[in-house]
């Protein structure tokens, strides 16, 4: 029935010492020829495509306050609070998953998806944005050493994965 | 005046402190080994298709990673587990390392002539009436093969006493591991060693050097066994069973941390690097066509090629279960010994005087 399926053992030795020697020829290969993929992150960047689930930002003159997308946050990280008689969400970043639920669902298109996602906070009092920080712009992350290269991933029939730089 | 620094210079390139402490010997070794471990990072990560160390010192491709941890690593904490004895656990690295550095003292690194280099005045004082000159060597041992081959094996012996005294299960299957490779890898050195020494008549490295021909022309068959048998001596890929981190954390210094810890890794790449030097000198012709200091140079070059090689391994091989390892030991490996045995019996008789 669910017999272990065996492979066929290679019994001349001398085809072994070849595959051997053929795997440390591969290997060689590899060292004297580097293909490396790695994104260098801090001095290149991924330009990220439109429609990105990134950090969400709030327009507050367009927000009616439905309460919907607190109501359909699956994390709890939409919270609405009332700011001079009128409700606005705020949102926690702790909690949020990104799952982007609040964006589709609201009526007036309140709430866009940025395409900023490397974002770094110091406390955790600072992952919770009230409505009037929830409602302005993110900022760019600064910049390592120099400017950072937008690059975009092509893929290369001999190498694999090659950075070309964006725009 | 002119008399003290004569007498300074005499004493600093005394071959038993210049080659065992100096170069290419306990400094130039811990040099050695920071540079392995950066490069060993370095080429799995080339072949892997990454980058490696890289943002210590960008210029020289994050060369100065490995002093940064050195460093961090010597200057942390050391903790010692309850429940064993202080003593042992912190004696217990030190001997391995001991251990895998006394063949260094033994491994002749390059002949002295008689006159014309800074090491000729110690011609006679390290004369190695075999080859008709001296050695730069730590301290002459006309059977110095046995002695390296003994010293070396003493090492698995102080490994399980290092598990043993750490009082650790990971430690002990590590051990265990050891132990079970140790039996297959011993065979395997002897033996290639054996035949070496039939096909040249000597139990002495230099002789066997001196004779103008590298062993891995002479008798290629013990050179392949030695190599197998030496990588799987110190630990290096396919055969890192002991140490095997996806399985038993770090083995036999799993409960190392700090300057211990450093002993207890550094043990395997010393080790590594003294049979790369016994490699050199028997199966890739060592100091020569040079003697003196430029033969230990291109000598420590070919000991340094090997090592990086042996270190290399790590990016093409996966981990052979220890069944797999000692089968193929026993199964393989072991009738290519008895190959070279009777290679070197034939080869020794009709070529090598």
């Amino acid at each position: 029935m669910d017999q272990v399926k065996e492979y066929k053992k290679e019994g001349n030795p001398f085809r072994l010492f070849a595959d051997h020697l053929n795997a440390i020829g591969t290997g060689i290969k590899y060292f004297v020829r580097p293909q490396r993929i790695t994104l260098r992150y801090p001095e290149q960047a991924l330009s990220l495509p439109t429609g990105y689930r990134g950090m969400i930002r709030l327009y507050k003159d367009v927000c009616i306050g439905c309460t919907l997308c607190a109501l359909i946050c699956p994390a709890d990280a939409m919270k609405m609070v009332t700011e001079g008689g009128k409700k606005f969400p705020s949102i926690n970043y702790g909690r949020c998953v990104f799952c982007g639920f609040c964006v589709d669902v609201c009526p007036v298109d309140a709430l866009k998806e940025t395409r900023v996602h490397d974002a770094a906070f110091t406390n955790r009092r600072d992952l919770v944005f009230r409505p009037d920080r929830f409602s302005q712009d993110f900022d760019q992350p600064i910049p390592y050493q120099g400017v950072v290269k937008k690059v975009k991933a092509v893929i290369d029939e001999k190498k694999g994965i090659i950075y070309v730089p964006d725009e | 005046m002119d008399g003290v620094l004569y007498a300074l210079k005499y004493y600093f390139f005394y071959p038993s402190f210049f080659g065992v402490i100096i170069f290419p010997g306990l400094i130039f070794t811990s040099i050695i080994l920071l540079l392995t471990i950066w490069f060993e990072r370095k080429v799995a990560a080339i072949v892997q298709m990454r980058v490696g160390p890289l943002y210590v010192s960008k210029r020289t491709g994050g060369a100065l990673q490995l002093v940064a941890d050195a460093i961090r690593l010597v200057f942390s904490e050391i903790i010692i587990p309850a429940g064993v004895n202080p003593t042992l656990f912190a004696m217990a690295p030190a001997i391995v390392m001991i251990f895998t550095f006394l063949p260094m003292a033994l491994i002749p690194f390059s002949a002295i002539p008689q006159s014309g280099s800074v090491l000729s005045p110690y011609f006679h004082i390290f004369y190695d009436y075999n080859i008709g000159k001296g050695l730069l060597v730590g301290y002459f041992v006309p059977y110095n093969m046995i002695l390296i081959l003994g010293l070396s094996a003493i090492v698995p012996i102080s490994i399980l006493l290092q598990a043993w005294a750490t009082n650790n299960r990971f430690a002990l299957v590590g051990a265990v591991r050891e132990a079970l490779l140790s039996v297959s890898y011993d065979v395997l050195l002897v033996m290639s060693l054996a035949a070496i020494a039939i096909e040249y008549h000597t139990l002495d490295i230099a002789k066997v050097t001196e004779s103008g021909i590298p062993g891995i022309i002479a008798n290629p068959l013990a050179a392949i066994v030695f190599f197998v048998g030496m990588i799987m001596a110190t630990g290096r890929f396919p055969f890192e069973i002991v140490e095997a981190e996806s399985e038993v954390v770090v083995g036999p210094s799993t409960e190392y941390s700090g300057f211990l810890f450093v002993l207890a890794m550094a043990g395997s790449y010393i080790a590594t690097f003294a049979l790369s030097f016994v490699f050199s000198d028997v199966f890739l012709g060592g100091w020569l066509p040079f003697n003196g200091l430029p033969g230990a140079l291109w000598n420590s070059i070919k000991a340094i090629i090997v090592l990086w090689f042996t270190v290399f391994l790590r990016s093409v091989y996966g981990r052979y279960r220890i069944d797999q390892a000692l089968r193929g030991s026993w199964k393989y490996i072991l009738p290519v010994a008895f190959a070279s045995l009777v290679l070197g019996f034939v080869v020794g008789w009709l070529w090598i005087r």
